[in-house]
This record gives C-alpha cells, structure tokens and sequence, in this order.
C-alpha cells in the first residue's frame, strides 16, 4: 500500500517561513487536494514531500523514512513531480516526441511495446498525437502545461504530486485529465497529490486541506467545507454591508445578515476566511487619470487577420472589433489560436493576410506601431518579468521603457503597490513569489504608462480566489474610470460572464461572438457559461 | 552512473545547443577572440625599434639611413656598437631590428659590385618578423634602386642577409597567439558550462533533476561533458589558426598539447560550474563569469606583461591562478619544443591536472539536489 505519513514538516527559505510544521497521511487511490490563497505553502510542501528543497521533520512513504532531500533520493524513483508555472519542466528547444524520450531514459524506463501503447495513451489524452514533432518552445500554452503532465506521468509514479497541473487548461481537456488521473488511480493505486485554483475541480478530489500562510486550516471533504461556511453565504446585497464582500453573485458576511441564503460554493471559503483574517476587501482604487476623450470609439478592428506556421494555420481570417470601454472575452481550447492573435495585434509576430486597424490607423509596418506604443498596455501569458530584479526594479524598469518622468516614478511604484496589495513585496524577486502576486505586477507593469487599450493573455490563470476577484474588479474600475478597452483570455468559464461581449475561437477559427446575454438566450439549457463553451466544442 | 541516463541528458544537451544557437558562440566567440588579437599584434609593425651600424659613413648609406629615419615603421637609432653588442640588444629585449651596413658599402655600389647588407630581426613573432623583414628590404632596395637603373638591378646588386634571432629565454612569456589560446580556452568553457546549469535554474527545468532518481553525477558528467566535446575540438581549430594564420612554429608534442589543454578546459569548465551554483540567472552567470575569469586570464596570461617582469606580488597571484601554467607550457610547445624532458613543464602539468581535480570536486561537492 502507498501510504504517505508528514509528520510536523515545516520549510523555510532564506528570510521567510514557507510552511509551518504540518502532518498529514494519505493512501495510494486517493486524490487529495490542496487549495489556499497564493503563497499558503502548497508548493513547499509538495517540494518537501517530492525530496526537492531541505524541511525539518520526517515524511514516510512507500515505507521509506526521510528527513531530507538526500535521504528522499530512494523514493524518487516513484514519485512524479510537476512544479507549479506553465510547461515549466519543458526544454523550449524540443519536440513533444524528444520530451517523452528524455523523460522516459531519465526515468529508466523500458521502451517496450506497453510502453509505446502507454505513451500513444498519454499523447492522445493531451490532444497533442498531431504536434509530436513540434518544438515545446512553439505549442500553446495550455499544449505546454499538458505535455509536462504527461511527461510526469510517464513512469507511472506511485506518488503523484500536482501543482496547479489545470492552470491554464481549457475546460475540455481538464475534463480528460480527470478521467486520466481518475483511471490511473483506479488501475494503479496512485496517490494523487494535487493542488488547484479550480474550486469546482476540489469538489472531485477525496479529501481537501485547506492552506493558509503556511498552515493547514482545515481539512476533509469538499462538502464539508462548503457546510462550514453555508451561514455566511447570502444572495447579492444590493447595498454594501459592513464588513461584507459582495461578489460574483453573492454576499458573504460573517454576522447575520437580513438576506436571502445562498448555496455556497468552495469560493465562499475563501471570502469567508479572508473577512476572518483582514476584514472586507479594500476598496480597490485606481490611479486618476483625465479621460481622452479624442480615442476612437473603435479601439481595435481585425479584418481577417490569418496566421500560419508552415502548413498549418493557427489565425484563420479572424474578423474582430474591440470599443473603447468593452471588456471583450477571447475564449477559446488550447491551441485554437489567442495567443497568437494577440501578437499578432501587438506586432509580436508578422501578419500573413488581413488588416489590422488600431486606434483607426491602418497598421502596416512597424513604424505604425511606434507611435502607438504609448497606448497599449500587454501581459503576456509567461509573464515577461525579468527574473534577476525585484519587484520594484522591474516595475522601474518598464517605467522608464515608457518614457514615464524619473521624479514620478516612486511614487507611483508606491500607488499602484498600494492600490493592487503588492506593497510588501516590493523588493523581492518574481521568482519567490506566488503566481498571484506576479500577474497583480505584472497588470501595474503594463498600466503604469496609462494605455487606452490593454490586452492580457491568461492573466488569472493560477491565481486564488480572492485575487482572482480582486483583479476582475481593478478591472471594471479600470474601464469604468479609464474608459480604457480591455481584450482579455481565460480558461475560467465562470470569468467570461464579467466580459461584455465573447469571442470564441475554435481551430483558428472564430465561431461566435456575441454578448453574453445574448450567448445565453441561444443556449436556454446553459447552466454556466462552461455549458455553452463545452455546447460549441462538442457540436461539428 | 547510469549510462542511460547520461545519454540522454547529453543528447538534449547537444540538441539544445544546437537549436538555441548557442553552438555559433563555441565555435565563433573563440576564433573571432584569437583572431582579433593575434592580429592586431601581427598588423602592428610600426615603431619597430632600430638600431643601426653605419660602417660605411658614405652617402649612399646616409641615404639609406634616413629613409630608416624618415618611414614611420621604424624608430630607429644609428651608433656604432660591434655586432656582439648590437646582438645583445636584442637578446635584452631592448631592439627588435638591427641593420648592418657594410664597409665599402657606396664603393661596391658604384662599382657594381655586390654587396650584403646584415639584417638581424627579432623573431619571437614569426609573422611580425616577416613583415618586418618585407619592409626592411622593400626599403633598402628602394633606396638602391634610386641610384641605378631597375629594381632588377639593384636586386642583383645587393644581398640582404635576413636572419630572425630568437631567444626563448627572455621572450616567451611575451608571446602573443598562445597566450590569447590559454585566456580564449580558460574564458569560453567557463561561460558554456555555466550557462548549461544555470538555464535550467532559471528555466525550472532542473526540477526534473531534483525530483527525479537523476545521480548528482550524472548529471553533472551529462552536463559537462558536452563542453568538454565541443570544445575539444576548439583545442585544433585554435591550433590550426596558430600555425597556418600566425605562422607559429610547432616545435613540441601535440600530444602534450591535447591533453594539457584538455585538462585545462576541465579547470575552466569547474570554475563554470562553481558559478553555476551562486547564480541562478543566465546574465548574472554569464557577466560573473566573464569577469572571473577575462582578468586573471588578461593578467597571467602574459599577454600584457611577461611574469619575468611582473613585480614580486603579481608572480605569487600568477602562480596561484591556472593560467600562468598552460601558457608555459604552451610555450614549450609551440616554440621550445623541451615538453616532458624538462621538468618544469611536468610539474606544470602536474599542478594544472591538480587544479582541474580539486576545481571539479569543490564543485560537485558544492552543487546541490535541491531548491537552495
Ligand atoms: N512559432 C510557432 N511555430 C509553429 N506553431 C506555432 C508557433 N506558435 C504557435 N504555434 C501553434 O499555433 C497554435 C495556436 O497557438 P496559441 O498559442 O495561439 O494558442 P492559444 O489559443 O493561446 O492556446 P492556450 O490556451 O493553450 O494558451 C498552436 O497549435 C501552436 O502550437
Ligand atoms: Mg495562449
């Protein structure tokens, strides 16, 4: 039997407590899962657990006790690793094909004919049995994220451990990588180690340990945690209450409120422990700023902007328009195609066929873009930080590539640190820090110069709950305030019903765009909007 | 060690280099290093230090004199010093050219008899000597052929008798092309192997070691032994450079030379390594690098300053820097030709076989299977 048994593990990094002592056991067949707000101590732990950074206290598995990463060296035969941040176990330089191989022979791995049938298995679960010759460095994002799974499990791990392995996977093919994970369970007695920032996937999971700065606050099943927060959880107030959060539909309060009862979801959770520790969210305010008001209505306009890569066509004529104050959704699977005509619009790659209008000037070369450059504010989907600078440098850094006066630039660092909760982290290095705190400076990168439009790629892609909610709001602020227009990505379905309008692209193609209303007049039987993507997907 | 494992971590290895383009700075950055160098010495004639000997005191040789005296190529001197001593000068590194004018020098002339003119030319660089050598008679036959009628003339007229000197004692520490060899040699493995682990610090892709039953030292022989390949074969391409572009003599055994410069690319790969571990991005580690290992190499390499001349506190730092050691014995090599029989080339190679051990073992000790 597989039996995993932390026993008063703690980890802690040069200045910082990562992770408190926790103890927990596990079984092989079971999925346990852990969720928390960014930087809880999820990924410290599953690197304890995994041999690969020092801890205090003592793991046991597979009847095998270890107190540190040396002595964890016997056991990593069986364990399967998969770090949190997209593909990041993947060489940019090979191919999907090249990855299995050098992932099979540092595993040891027999390359027989069950191998070959097992491997065929994985490839065709991740959707990627037609790209196994295309280098890691040119797959989507969310192909990147599956590929690292499969390499994970390519020898058949007995101990499974999972960070966030759905960030940045399109809801179709999470559905896959749970029968996957649910079927090698079944087969193989694994132990399923997964943290995610999906509460809906927490719900399939056994049980749940809930984080919170480096503690386990709570643990057991979905379920139960949901029934532990059900008195909180009210429909919308229509007025804020004090010390409330008012959210996606809901109110949350930990003193009885004279309101309806809603039935919660695992995000109540999360509000409800934040209104625990700190109170209500603070108001999210945004820098001033005189609107323009000499920007077109008509921000962006694609007119069958195409994209190829030899023979195949990742953009095929898309036609687009984006407004002036209109946060528009760009949806989408793995690989149908976002990334690409994003950059598309911001020159990152060349246009093959089509126009391109911004701010109602034909674009054509890249000196038409210079003059433009002021007003576009992107991040990407790898958020382009330089990993060597602190926060604080960084920010510095695409201040001055926008040209922003040197005497303001503290004190906005300072404002927009305030204003989007990144204060305290303001001199440490991107890579010490949770995935969530990154995008929040990654936006303040990208709107510091004050753009008129802002295109973002997956920026919420592995960011918590709270934060999640935290930035959708900074949002509407910003186009409230702004006026700014917005082109955003997602793979969180329930964050297309924040956009005012969706596009829906498929294989390169678009197939819908629409507002979300009217999305759901023609799908009645939608329950969210996650039904009417998987409507479209699955309909030829 | 699983052989395995090795294999396939170094075929990614290679392929990654291949693809990233990284193969283009092994095999450009080196050349390009020698080349620069090596010519901007080769190309660097002017100001040649002259001494001439005047036995003639004619007009004719007044003549040849200040043409000496009036070309920018040569600074040159005219006293009368017994050839012994003019030779000396040289030996001292005070000369780089003397020229003997002979007696009677204007008399053979007019009479259209032959005479030789007596050229002695520093040859510690083969390729400057030559130049030298080509100016020195373009010169004097140019002078000559002023008086009579064709250069055809003149030619038949006069003998120049060239002779390189050349004395290992006092120059070889001065010589150029092997000292840009052993800086080139110490400087570009350092920064592959470096990048190498450091890339995958920053990638994350070193997870897949840390997590994974991956040996300490297979991964380490899988990381450093594609920099020992590639440039490996550095070793001849440099080698051939030295001798078809810059005309050096090769006068030891290649042997010696394969293998002390394999070994001494294991000590430049180790300090690689050792900065792979205090770093864990790809700029830091590649500008550390360069300045941990450009100063010491400029410094001893004794392309700047011979040791012979350094002041007492330089010789100690040079002896416990690397560099100072190859670079003898690439001297040897290349222009004494003494290899193993003199005991201080064995020693050399002792101590530099000694530092790639100590250097590989500190480093491997040092590197850690885990998040640090
Ligand atoms: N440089 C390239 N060379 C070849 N193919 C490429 C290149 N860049 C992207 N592609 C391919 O184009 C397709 C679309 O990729 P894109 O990154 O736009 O997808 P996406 O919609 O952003 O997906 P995700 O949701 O996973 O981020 C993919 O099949 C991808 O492999
Ligand atoms: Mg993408």
């Amino acid at each position: 039997m597989n039996r995993l048994q932390v026993r008063k593990v703690s980890v802690t990094y040069r200045k910082k407590t990562g992770l408190k002592p926790v103890s927990l056991e596990a079984t092989g067949g079971e999925i346990v899962g852990l969720i928390g707000a960014d930087g809880a101590g999820k990924s410290s732990l599953m690197h304890a657990i995994a041999g690969a950074k020092s801890f205090d206290g003592e793991i046991k598995f597979d009847n095998h006790i270890y107190s540190s990463p040396k002595e964890a060296e016997k056991v990593k035969g069986s364990i399967g690793l998969m770090p949190q941040g997209l593909g990041l176990i993947l060489y940019e330089q090979l191919s999907v094909n090249e990855h299995l191989d050098f992932f099979a022979d540092i595993r040891g791995i027999r390359q027989d004919s069950a191998f070959k049938t097992y491997r065929e298995r994985l490839l065709h679960m991740a959707g990627l049995s037609d790209f196994t010759e295309r280098q890691a460095g040119k797959l989507s994002g969310g192909m990147m994220q599956k590929l690292a799974l499969i390499c994970t499990l390519l020898h058949r791990p007995k101990l499974l451990l999972l960070d966030e392995p759905t960030t940045g996977v399109d809801p179709l093919s999470r559905m896959e990588l749970w029968d996957i994970l649910n079927d090698i369970i079944a087969k193989e007695k694994t132990l399923c180690i997964v943290s995610t920032a999906y509460m809906a996937e927490a719900t399939k999971m056994d049980r749940v340990f809930l984080f919170e700065d480096g503690e386990i606050i709570d643990k057991g099943k979905a379920g139960e945690l949901i029934e532990k927060v059900r008195p909180f959880s009210y429909e919308a107030a229509p007025e804020p209450f004090e010390k409330s959060i008012t959210i996606h539909g809901y109110t949350y309060s930990l003193k009885p409120l004279k309101l309806k009862p809603k039935e919660p979801t695992l995000d109540a959770v999360f509000f409800i422990n934040f209104i625990k520790k700190y109170g209500p969210i603070p108001e999210i305010s945004i820098v001033h700023k005189d609107r323009d008001e000499d920007v077109p209505a008509t921000i962006m306009e694609a007119k069958g902007l195409t994209k190829r890569f030899g023979e195949f066509v990742a953009n095929d004529h898309i036609d687009m328009e984006l407004n002036r104050g209109e946060i528009l959704g760009l949806l989408g699977a793995n690989g149908a195609g976002k990334t690409t005509f994003i950059k598309m619009l911001l020159g990152l790659l060349p246009i093959d066929d089509g126009e391109l209008f911004l701010l109602g000037e034909r674009i054509k070369s890249s000196d038409d873009r210079q003059i433009l450059k002021a007003k576009i504010g992107y991040v990407s989907q790898h958020f382009a930080l330089y990993k060597g600078m602190s926060v604080r440098e960084n920010l510095r850094y695409f201040a001055n590539m926008h040209h922003i006066e040197s005497e303001r630039i503290s004190g906005l660092i300072r404002e927009y640190a305030n204003t989007l909760g990144f204060y305290r982290y303001l001199d440490v290095l991107p890579t010490d820090l949770p995935m969530g705190i990154n995008q929040r400076f990654s936006v303040a990168a990208a709107i510091m110069h004050e753009p008129v439009v802002l295109f973002l790629d997956e920026p919420t892609s592995g960011v918590d709950v709270v934060a999640r909610a935290v930035f959708w709001e900074m949002l509407q602020r910003l186009k409230d305030e702004w006026n700014i227009a917005i082109l955003i990505t997602t793979h969180y379905m329930s964050e297309a019903e924040f956009c005012d309008r969706v596009v829906l692209l498929r294989d390169g193609k678009k197939i819908t765009d629409d507002t979300v209303k009217n999305l759901y007049q023609i799908h009645p039987d939608a329950h969210n909007f996650e039904d009417i993507f998987l409507d479209y997907y699955n309909s030829n | 060690m699983r052989i395995g494992v090795i294999k396939a971590y170094f075929k990614k290895e290679l392929l990654d280099i291949y693809r990233s383009k990284l193969i283009l700075m092994v095999y450009i950055m080196p050349s390009m290093l020698l080349i620069l160098f090596g010519y901007g010495i080769k190309t660097e004639v002017t100001h040649t230090r002259t001494l001439i000997i005047d036995n003639d005191q004619s007009k004719a040789s007044y003549d040849l004199v200040s043409t000496f005296e009036h070309s920018k190529y040569f600074n040159s001197e005219v006293k009368n010093l017994s050839e012994n001593r003019a030779l000396d000068l040289i030996k001292q590194d005070k000369k780089d050219l003397i020229i003997i004018i002979p007696e009677e020098f204007e008399k053979h002339l007019l009479k259209g008899l032959k005479t030789s003119v007596g050229v002695y030319i520093d040859g510690s660089f083969p390729s400057r000597a030559k130049t030298t050598e080509n100016y020195v008679n373009g010169i004097i036959y140019d002078t000559i052929m002023k008086r009579s009628v064709s250069k055809a003339e003149s030619k038949a007229l006069i003998t120049i008798n060239a002779r390189n000197l050349f004395n290992q004692s006092l120059r070889d520490e001065d010589m150029i092309v092997p000292g840009v060899i052993s800086l080139v040699l110490l400087i570009a493995p350092a920064v592959l192997s470096a990048l190498l682990i450091v890339k995958e610090k920053e990638n994350g892709t070193i997870f897949n070691f840390y997590s994974s039953s991956v040996k300490k030292s297979e991964f380490l022989a899988a990381k450093l032994l594609p920099v020992l390949l590639l440039h490996g074969i550095n070793i001849f391409i440099l080698f051939l450079w030295a001798i078809y572009l810059f005309e050096l003599p090769f006068r030891g055994s290649f042997l010696l030379y394969t293998f002390s410069s394999l070994i001494y690319i294991i000590i430049s790969l180790s300090v690689g390594l050792l900065v792979s571990i205090i770093t864990s991005s790809q700029i830091v580690a590649y500008v550390l690098t360069l300045i941990i290992t450009i100063i010491p190499g400029f410094l001893y390499s004794g392309m700047l300053m011979p040791i012979s001349s350094m002041e007492e506190e330089s010789v100690i730092v040079a002896h416990i820097y690397p560099v100072m050691y190859y670079t003898h014995i690439l001297y040897d090599v290349f222009l004494v030709g003494d290899g193993l029989s003199a005991s201080k080339n064995v020693l050399y190679l002792i101590i530099l076989v000694g530092y790639a051990a100590i250097l590989l073992t500190v480093g491997s000790l040092l590197l850690k299977k885990r998040i640090a």
